[in-house]
């Protein structure tokens, strides 16, 4: 280590650069992955990709510009499936997360053994994504928009139940005793206190979650959900052109809602 | 005093009826969406049976198939190997989102390219992460096939929108402080850059780059789902059979899942508070 004498007598040590140690660290790691991924170069062909693509975003054979963008106008109906099911399934999963919320927070419920569990449940709900919930009721309960609705329940609740209990734990807490002192029993001073903190955020975070779930819930119709993604399941096989104007019409209903979301939550701060 | 207080309690906004109107479209929605989902009791009692087979398999974990033993089974067959396949996806995929996140950082940040093409910037990388990633994987699988390629790029292109963004974000909030005084000492650009710039913005840059490889592990489970690779795989080929799924390979390929994302949110979020 250099040790630097400055003109008025006292030494500086040169700090210790980690740099040096986290680098090559990090390249090992590379290479050790590289090992457990080998990939094959002389099999991958972005040619392919360009035809894919192509494909995908012409129109097939005989059919014309005009059956691309009218087959985007046949699928309000599978719009509206996947809306609803967004919409059901966010309602459903933010609402059951509130209670559960409320058990784990630390600042409500003082009981340990109670809150640390119930957080626990809560991040393991979260590590399972939607896609995956998906899967699991289809094969429950077949197919369907059920499956959907009770997959982004899940999730939805998972997200929630964290997001809200950091949120209620953060909360300033001086009402809440204020009420308490004159008189006012648990539940009436939680109304009154924490419920008023904490209701614009919860709305805020309801219309944050729909958007996410609005993003996921477009392709659950490919594992066997209703909505847009069941269009791509069933053109698959022989209409890539099909699939690509599903696309468009999903990356635009995506948008329009992101836009939406954002707009509704800077109004409401 | 006390009448003062209930005049004041009688001018209090009266909210409830915009709530009970709130409230009823919302349920009406909520009642309305439910109209096309097709309940009946038959599909729902069918659930039942098949919710009692569910538990009692799922939780029936295979643990020849999670490590990959036993007859005629190597370690790449099993399910740690396919959860060290996924990890190495999503650390290369991080690592080029990372990588092509910086060019776009600048060009979207305000003081590195100036108010107009930082718009320009902005609304690419808004494009970017609004694009639902699992279609981005279903395009590239059909177009690069099967192969931990179509992983990688996948996570690799949606990561630039956000990093883009929070790149950006951090370079426009740095401190300039550092910036003059490398000046007054007459530092070149070289030395700006390399004592000044990075120093400041590196501890955010990772930071950053670490929490997103969390989420891409997340999103790195499921693009299986569609074909792509991954330990997705496995589970929707273990569900492929409707009428009897394999419940007991489910269950460890959720085990797995759930104990290799809640390791990696750990291990991410203690490094970065060593980092902060």
């Amino acid at each position: 280590m250099q040790v630097y004498t400055l003109p008025n007598g006292k030494s500086v040590k040169k700090p210790f650069n980690r740099f040096w140690i986290v680098v090559p660290m990090f390249i090992a790691l590379c290479v050790a992955m590289a090992f457990v991924i080998p990939i094959d170069w002389s099999n991958v062909n972005f040619s392919e990709l360009v035809v894919i693509l192509r494909k995908m975003f012409t129109p097939k054979g005989t059919r014309t510009w005009g059956d691309y963008f009218g087959f985007m106008l046949t699928l309000g109906d599978e719009v509206a499936d996947t809306l609803q099911m967004t919409f059901a399934g966010t309602l459903i999963g933010c609402v059951l997360a509130v209670p559960v919320a409320i058990i784990s927070s630390s600042n409500i419920v003082k009981a340990k053994w109670l809150s640390m569990p119930v957080k626990f449940f809560l991040n393991i709900m979260r590590t399972i994504p939607t896609l995956m919930w998906t899967a699991l009721a289809v094969a429950l309960v077949g197919f369907g928009i059920l499956p959907g609705i009770a997959a982004i329940a899940l999730f939805s609740f998972g997200i929630m139940g964290k997001m809200l209990y950091e949120a209620i734990e953060t909360v300033d807490m001086s009402p809440f005793e204020a009420l308490e002192s004159v008189g006012a029993n648990k539940v009436g001073a939680f109304r009154y206190s924490v419920f008023t903190q904490i209701a614009p955020i919860y709305i805020s975070y309801t219309i944050y979650i729909f958007e996410i779930n609005i993003r996921a819930s477009a392709m659950l119709g490919y594992v066997g959900a209703g909505g847009l993604g069941s269009v791509i399941k069933d053109n698959v096989l022989y209409n890539y052109d099909r699939v690509g104007a599903t696309i468009i019409v999903m990356f635009a209903l995506v948008l329009v809602i992101q836009l939406l979301s954002n707009f509704v939550r800077r109004k409401l701060q | 005093m006390n009448e003062h207080v209930q005049t004041v309690f009688n001018k209090r906004p009266r909210t409830w009826i915009a709530n009970i109107i709130l409230t009823v479209i919302i349920v009406g929605l909520l009642i309305y969406s439910f109209v096309g989902s097709e309940i009946n009791l038959i599909s729902l009692a069918q659930a039942g049976t098949k919710f009692n087979t569910m538990i009692n398999e799922i939780v029936d974990i295979n643990w020849g198939y999670f490590f990959g033993y036993g007859e005629g089974a190597s370690f790449d067959d099993g399910i740690v190997f396919k959860m060290l396949e996924t990890i190495a996806m999503t650390l290369f995929g991080t690592l080029i989102g990372a990588i092509l996140a910086l060019p776009f950082g600048f060009l979207a940040s305000v003081n590195v390219v100036g108010k107009r093409w930082a718009k320009v910037g902005e609304t690419i990388l808004v494009l970017i992460r609004v694009f639902p990633e699992l279609i981005l994987a279903f395009i590239l699988v059909k177009g690069l096939g099967m192969t931990p390629l179509t992983v990688i790029f996948t996570i690799g292109i949606h990561s630039i929108g956000m990093l883009g963004k929070l790149f950006a974000e951090s370079i426009d909030n740095m401190d300039r402080s550092s910036l003059e005084a490398l000046d007054s000492v007459g530092a070149n650009v070289w030395q700006k850059v390399r004592y000044g710039i990075l120093p400041n913005i590196m501890p955010e840059l990772t930071s950053v780059t670490l929490y997103r490889f969390d989420i891409n592990l997340r999103s790195a489970t499921i693009f299986g789902l569609v074909g792509a690779g991954g330990i997705g795989l496995p589970l929707s080929l273990a569900l492929t059979n409707t009428a009897d799924p394999a419940w007991e390979m489910a269950g460890t390929v959720l085990l797995a899942i759930v104990i290799m994302v809640l390791f990696v949110d750990y291990l991410s979020g203690y490094l970065r508070k060593k980092l902060v």
